[in-house]
């Protein structure tokens, strides 16, 4: 009796170790709040950041469990774009098929960022401001090979190791 | 700013968001974001309540980085702020709302008769948690879900670590109790 009751909290214990989803908005909401500091433990106001950089836009890779377990050998990359006066805004690429839909960016105090695994490659791509506006990445290198003539930017992914 | 590198450590990470690099941070809150999210949820008992605790913990990490003495281990640093930040929320919620956690993928391509009982096992599960007190709960999910040792539990709570054994086995105990019961409804 006394096996079967401790493998019933086993049972439980494996089962509260599962992931569980947290909403993929709440780094923007986190990145938007701490945007108005710029420096740890000395608090600023928004106006400060939004004057110094009307648009600024971050890639960052994290560890490849945050997202998507199927695809091992992606990362997941958080794209950041600051755009205080935008209404919405998606992100782009040859990722996504550039379609706006798939990458919806979520947005805190004008920051929009997104989060979308990629695997080793080379990959051009831009943010699309309230449905109409082409931005490429200003911190990172323009795509020159772009054949439809709208800005985009290129990241390229290095293999592990590489 | 521009494309970091993969895999850039906590320590590194830390050395470049006191220079004054935000968007390093963003590393840091993905990297952390799922697994301390989990241990919100599960101690808190409502989502929304958990994003709330789990965003406000990033953004005090944050705001008190300059106190992280050992940058290296900033995870244990902020386990220890959320610890703090969901026993503040669990006792002005009061577990408001219960909980679901409905698993979609391991319920799809199950016959009705197994999801329902996937879904009676989940809410027995959910249920069991909430009826422990917020100590044992605590002792509990760091100790068996989050997998920390009795030592870094002490350190994240302040409790000794005698104390957090016992509440570990009493947490055992009581939760064997309400599956049972569970199990007899």
């Amino acid at each position: 009796m006394f096996e079967q009751d401790d493998d019933i909290v086993e049972r439980m214990i494996r089962q509260l170790r599962r992931p569980v989803s947290i909403d993929p908005g709440l780094d923007a909401r986190v990145m938007g709040e701490i945007a108005a500091a710029a420096q740890p433990g000395k608090r600023r106001t928004w106006p400060w950041l939004a004057a110094a950089a009307a648009v600024l836009a971050v890639v960052v890779v994290t560890r490849p469990w945050t997202l998507d377990p199927g695809t091992s050998r992606a990362d997941a990359f958080q794209f950041v774009l600051v755009a205080p006066q935008a209404a919405s805004v998606s992100l782009v690429g040859d990722f996504n098929d550039w379609d706006p839909a798939r990458s919806p960016m979520h947005t805190a105090h004008g920051v929009w960022a997104t989060v979308v695994p990629l695997a080793p490659g080379r990959y051009r791509y831009a943010f699309l401001v309230n449905g109409v506006e082409w931005r490429a990445d200003p911190a990172a290198p323009n795509a020159i090979d772009d054949e439809f003539g709208t800005p985009s930017s290129v990241v390229t992914v290095a293999g592990r190791g590489s | 700013m521009g494309i970091e590198r993969v895999e850039t450590g906590d320590a590194e990470l830390v050395r470049r968001i006191r220079a004054g690099d935000i968007g390093a941070y963003g590393v840091l809150v993905a990297r952390y974001r799922d697994r301390l999210g989990r241990y919100a949820v599960h101690m808190i008992g409502d989502r929304e309540d958990a994003e709330e605790a789990l965003q406000d913990s990033f953004v005090r990490a944050y705001r008190s980085l300059d106190r992280c003495n050992d940058p290296a281990r900033f995870g244990a640093w902020l386990y220890g702020i959320l610890v703090n930040r969901c026993r503040t929320t669990g006792a002005r919620a009061a577990r408001r709302r219960r909980l679901f956690v409905q698993d979609a993928e391991a319920l799809n391509g199950a016959s009705h008769a197994d999801a329902m009982e996937r879904l009676e096992w989940t809410d027995a599960v959910e249920r069991a948690l909430a009826r422990l007190a917020p100590e044992y709960r605590e002792a509990f999910l760091l100790k068996h879900v989050e997998d920390l040792e009795y030592e870094e539990i002490a350190e994240l709570t302040g409790d000794g670590i005698s104390a957090l054994k016992m509440r570990v086995k009493r947490a055992r105990e009581q939760l064997q109790k309400f599956l049972r019961e569970a199990e007899h409804v």
